[in-house]
């Protein structure tokens, strides 16, 4: 081989063709890096569903005349609920409630219909379980677009009007059907692909240390670009290879829909594993042992799953939060999933985003080969 | 070849090596000794470029060892006590590794690579993986990989620690051919036996070094050889029965079992025969004598109980 490597990169073809041997040859890294991420893909994608439908309701109708019966039907056909009992007592109906056997308790008065007639104000209770509060939004708004749609078609036809005086109409964008994994999926690939990354990354060095040949390298002359490049470079391979499994699960497992540029798909995925992954290196050439590195990386990843905007909004997050939200790697990543993949959202669009993950990956990464030392202790 | 002026090491308030001066000549094998702990290790690591030292200089072919120290790095080999492989990787892989990160490539590897696997007779296991080997077969490995880029010197940390007596013969022989070829080696051991193969030891005690030459010149030592004794080596049967009986003797000045014989450090005026009667009257009528040297086991003893304050 004629072609010499520049002394800056000495080592780096080396520890290069050995990092991959070594991480196809062993089998519990290459499952930690891809079988966590699977499960979270698919666990997420099924289990985040916040559109909820045919919830439980028990009904306790005193009424008992086609009046009460229509209303009933006029819950079930909303799809949100289904009636799972009827009962004869109040007691009965806070008890299904209490029990967790219903969402959801509709109360009919015996007098319902009579007042209905007689152009009176009908009431009718609902009692609302609010200990999960996403299921009791949801009741709440169908119980009450139910009594308003009841109510619209009584006063219509009593002032002998065909249409609404005034009505919204509105269109959802990007997301029409608002179906939920379109809006978790892009996010669950952020929190999946960091698990993936920064636990291998994190114990690459490390694990050198406590078997000794960190030792043996630290006497030869690598150099410390040579080392941190030929360990990053194997893992950004196997990184990629998994980002493209979990965008395929996004598109046809999930049935997501890709608006824009699969190109610039790949190379957010890029970056943002390029950061990640200086990251699990940074913390590898700190920590002393494997068990140091692994709390490590629970440390710097744990907050990411709250603050990056992947379950809760950013915006609605308090100062502090949002300020550090903004030095997550995945915020950044999150938001240019749901724009390109949702929003169809052209470079120009989001060339910030990039550029912050670019900047950060590099900035990691020279941190990673300036700091580490060829010296031990 | 080495040289140490005042070479100290502190960890904290700890002094892991303090003042140690020696320097070792070019092809000679160096056994360095000294109990665990004692800072040997340390030592290694400083004059190999990984560790700094806190005061002192070391030198390898005239270049300073602290600081940058990539101009020493090529000339120098390195084996751990822990034989730094991977497992994961073939005994091939793992020469092969080491050869690339010293930059030996192409021909030049593959020609080099034949050679050690002849020195170390690794061919049956070449494409075993390095997790699989035993003990022995991994300190061969370890050897060759610390090999690779032909070092003119060649520190191995406790080499021959939980391996069989037939390997670590076995590297004995091709640490004499190693020197003879050239290279300088600079050894940690805790067997005796194997600083008698050195040709210059050092013993390193408490951080400090105690002492420092070829093992025949510290056998003159005066420490060693104290005024006015001979040392004698008595053969006999029951000699745990023959040491309580001559150790009481006046003039007997140190007394140790060595096998099937007995060692002592007696004043030069006396008389074998008071020897002899005192066997006999413990019984014991079958006995040899004969004047020996110091072994440098009883060099270290001298100088660690001098050392220490304690009796010669």
């Amino acid at each position: 081989m004629t072609f010499q490597m520049p002394k800056f990169l000495r080592g780096f073809r080396a520890i290069l063709y050995k990092e991959f041997i070594v991480i196809f040859r062993d089998r519990t890294t290459l499952f930690f890096m891809f079988f966590p991420p699977l499960l979270q893909i698919i666990a997420f994608g099924f289990a985040l569903d916040n559109d909820v439908k045919h919830m439980a309701i028990a009904v306790y109708d005193e009424d008992r005349t086609a009046d009460s019966r229509q209303l009933i039907d006029a819950f079930v056909n909303t799809q949100t609920f289904r009636v799972v009992k009827r009962v004869d007592s109040l007691a009965e109906l806070e008890s299904m409630v209490r029990r967790g056997k219903a969402y959801a308790g509709l109360e009919i008065p015996p007098d319902f219909s009579r007042k209905l007639h007689a152009g009176q104000k009908a009431d009718v209770q609902v009692l609302i379980d609010g200990s999960n509060s996403t299921t009791a939004l949801q009741a709440l708004n169908t119980a009450q677009g139910v009594a308003f749609q009841q109510s619209v078609g009584i006063l219509l036809h009593v002032t002998n009007r065909r249409e609404l005086p005034v009505e919204v109409r509105p269109q959802v964008l990007y997301n029409p059907s608002m179906r939920a994994p379109n809006f978790f999926v892009p996010g669950v690939i952020g929190t999946a692909l960091q698990i993936a990354t920064v636990f291998a990354a994190a114990m690459s060095i490390v694990r050198e240390r406590e078997r000794g040949t960190l030792e043996q390298l630290l006497v030869s002359p690598m150099s410390r670009w040579g080392l941190m490049l030929g360990k990053i470079v194997p893992y950004l391979c196997v990184s990629m290879a998994m980002a493209m499994i979990l965008f395929l699960i996004l598109r046809w497992v999930f049935f997501v829909p890709i608006h824009g540029s699969i190109v610039m798909l790949v190379v957010a995925a890029f970056l943002y594993v390029f950061a990640l992954l200086s990251l699990g290196l940074l913390i590898s050439t700190r920590a002393q042992s494997q068990n140091e590195a692994l709390q490590m990386s629970m440390t710097v990843m744990l907050p990411s799953i709250f603050f990056s905007g992947f379950i809760f909004p950013r915006e609605t997050m308090p100062g502090i939060f949002y300020a550090f939200s903004t030095i997550l790697p995945a915020t950044y990543f999150i938001e240019l999933m749901r724009a390109i993949i949702l929003r169809g959202a052209s470079f120009l669009e989001f060339w910030r985003h990039l550029l912050i993950l670019a900047v950060m990956g590099g900035v990691l990464f020279s941190l990673c080969a300036l700091r580490f030392k060829r010296k031990i202790a | 070849m080495i040289q140490c002026e005042n070479l100290t090491k502190r960890f904290g308030d700890v002094t892991a090596v303090d003042r140690v001066t020696f320097s070792v000549a070019k092809q000679s094998i160096f056994g360095f000794l000294g109990p665990n702990g004692s800072g040997k290790s340390t030592v290694i690591r400083m004059l190999c470029g990984i560790l700094e030292p806190t005061e002192g200089v070391g030198r390898i072919a005239g270049q300073d060892v602290s600081g940058d120290t990539d101009a020493i790095k090529g000339s120098l080999g390195y084996m751990s006590q822990r034989f730094s492989l991977y497992d994961e990787l073939t005994a091939n892989e793992n020469l092969q590794f080491y050869a690339r990160l010293y930059g030996v490539r192409g021909e030049a590897m593959k020609k080099r690579r034949d050679e050690l696997i002849a020195l170390t007779h690794l061919e049956p296991y070449i494409d075993r993986r390095a997790g699989q080997l035993s003990g022995g077969w991994k300190q061969r490995l370890a050897m060759a990989c610390a090999l690779v880029h032909s070092p003119t010197v060649l520190f191995l940390d406790e080499p021959t620690a939980g391996i069989d007596p037939v390997a670590r013969r076995e590297l004995w022989d091709l640490l004499f051919e190693l020197s003879s070829g050239g290279m300088t080696l600079f050894v940690t051991t805790h067997y005796m036996d194997e600083a008698e193969r050195c040709t210059h030891v050092g013993y390193i005690y408490m951080s400090k070094l105690v002492v420092c030459g070829a093992p025949d010149d510290l056998k003159q030592l005066p420490a060693v050889n104290p005024p006015g004794t001979k040392r004698l080596d008595v053969t006999c049967d029951h000699v745990t029965v023959g040491l309580r009986a001559v150790r009481k003797l006046d003039g007997v000045r140190a007394s140790t079992v060595f096998g099937q014989s007995m060692h002592f450090l007696v004043e030069e005026s006396m008389p074998e025969q008071s020897i002899r009667d005192a066997l006999g009257n413990a019984g014991i009528h079958q006995v040899d004598i004969r004047p020996i040297g110091p072994s440098l086991e009883d060099v270290f003893v001298a100088l660690t109980r001098q050392y220490a304050g304690g009796p010669a």
